[in-house]
């Protein structure tokens, strides 16, 4: 399981007037989730301990790198209703492919998108029953981290930096991890590993 | 009282009289000058920001503008504003894109920066539109998943239900590509924007009311991102891309 806290280093992510920043938020949440997963007997490995930066593609390759691997990057939103958590999937992209059947690892994501669908259909609804308003299944968007991803890969998004107290986003935490925890592991049973497989970058 | 004393006091008054009245008068002076260079750098940006010119023959048509549903849950809405849109697919699309910008009258619905700016929009021949905006899109816009996908849906259905020979779209950041918006929603691609083909014009309206049918929330849904890079031969596409794109 490869556990990705976004943002971290020069980059902030989202910034609450509050002065809540993103890229501390998710390296607490990422504490949580990943001893929730490891209670379910998964091996995590995150891509940034501290106050990092990591490249995208630095944070896919930990993922491509190994068979089998279930890719995850945790956010807090500026937006979007307080109390909220919403699970986002890569949006279709058209499977392209050449004369081997390899794809190019700027699509790595592409042979995986069913298994991302089923995995973030999952978590979501697990969230939804923790956290009252979040939808029930995952929604799609053009996530760029999701893109060079060979494996299935979700991103999870807490709303919001804009509360006033971050004790507010801190008591989500345990649900959070919970949800994906139990997700994931309802998802294992069903994870084939593509034979197409994306490229390292 | 020695006569020099006497001079220089009579000159001292005199520079007191001609200081009193003229110093309202230079005060007057600098406001007016402060006043035309804050004309001047307004005029520019309006200039900038003002909607092409357009030709009043043009009849005017219910335009459909997506702004956020105001919900706080990522949804749009369509509101109808009654524009003279040229038929032009490259002036109606400026048209519309300089309207979504400008905003709707509530504010908190806004799905751009008030500071972002429109500054070239190009139509190729194969219906793929490249909109380059000002810098403010990418560092005005809420960083986020949800904040940055509605920015780009709001773009990109807008020019959808208005503009339909516009099949895809790649947003330009002052003149260039970037990774992504606002440090989440990947712009390195381009977004499916009428994935079925022209869909039928705007209907015309009966020159009236401005703003006018009720707001339908709509789901959230992304535009989908088309790859820009040639499709190899082998594997079929879900949704082809135009092999010619950006």
């Amino acid at each position: 399981m490869v556990l990705d806290p976004a943002h971290g280093g020069t980059d902030p992510g989202a910034r609450g007037t509050g002065g809540i920043r993103e890229s501390e938020i998710v390296l607490d949440f990422a504490a949580q989730v990943r001893r929730a997963l490891e209670s379910q007997g998964f091996q995590v490995v995150q891509t940034r301990q501290g106050n990092e930066d990591p490249s995208f593609d630095d944070r896919s390759a930990l993922a491509n790198a190994q068979s089998g691997a279930v890719f995850l990057t945790l956010h807090i939103a500026s937006t979007g209703l307080p109390g909220t958590a919403r699970v986002y999937v890569n949006s279709d992209l058209p499977v392209s492919g050449d004369v081997a059947g390899l794809i190019s690892w700027d699509r790595a994501q592409t042979p995986f998108q069913g298994l991302s669908r089923k995995l973030g259909d999952l978590v979501q609804g697990l969230l939804a029953q923790r956290f009252k308003g979040s939808p029930s299944t995952a929604q799609t968007a053009a996530v760029r981290q999701l893109r060079t991803t060979a494996a299935p890969a979700i991103a999870v998004e807490i709303s919001s930096v804009v509360v006033e107290n971050r004790a507010d986003l801190d008591r989500m935490a345990p649900g959070v991890a919970d949800a994906i925890a139990t997700g994931v592991a309802a998802f294992r049973p069903s994870y084939v590993v593509p034979t197409t497989r994306g490229g390292t970058p | 009282m020695a006569r020099w004393i006497r001079w220089v006091v009579g000159i001292l008054c005199v520079l007191v009289i001609v200081g009193a009245i003229y110093f309202p008068i230079l005060r007057r002076r600098l406001r007016a000058a402060a006043k035309l260079q804050q004309q001047t750098a307004e005029q520019a940006r309006r200039e900038l920001t003002q909607a092409v010119p357009v030709n009043p023959g043009e009849p005017r048509v219910k335009a459909k503008l997506f702004w956020a549903s105001g919900n706080g849950d990522g949804t749009l809405m369509d509101s109808t504003v009654e524009l003279p849109l040229s038929s032009d697919p490259v002036l109606r699309s400026k048209q519309v894109l300089n309207t979504l910008l400008a905003g709707p009258v509530d504010a908190d619905l806004r799905t751009l920066p008030p500071d972002a700016v429109l500054l070239a929009f190009y139509l190729l021949p194969n219906g793929t539109a490249i909109a380059d905006f000002s810098e403010p899109l990418a560092t005005a816009t809420p960083s986020g998943i949800q904040s940055e996908q509605m920015a780009v849906d709001s773009i990109a259905r807008t020019l959808e239900a208005n503009v339909p020979k516009v099949q895809r779209l790649k947003i330009l950041i002052h003149g260039q590509e970037v990774e992504t918006l606002a440090g989440h929603l990947d712009l390195t691609g381009t977004f499916l924007v009428n994935a079925e083909g022209p869909l039928p014009a705007p209907v015309a309206a009966t020159p009236a009311a401005a703003p006018a049918t009720p707001p339908v929330a709509e789901k959230p849904s992304a535009p989908a991102p088309a790859t820009d890079k040639p499709a190899p031969a082998a594997a079929p596409a879900t949704r082809p891309a135009s092999p010619d794109g950006v």
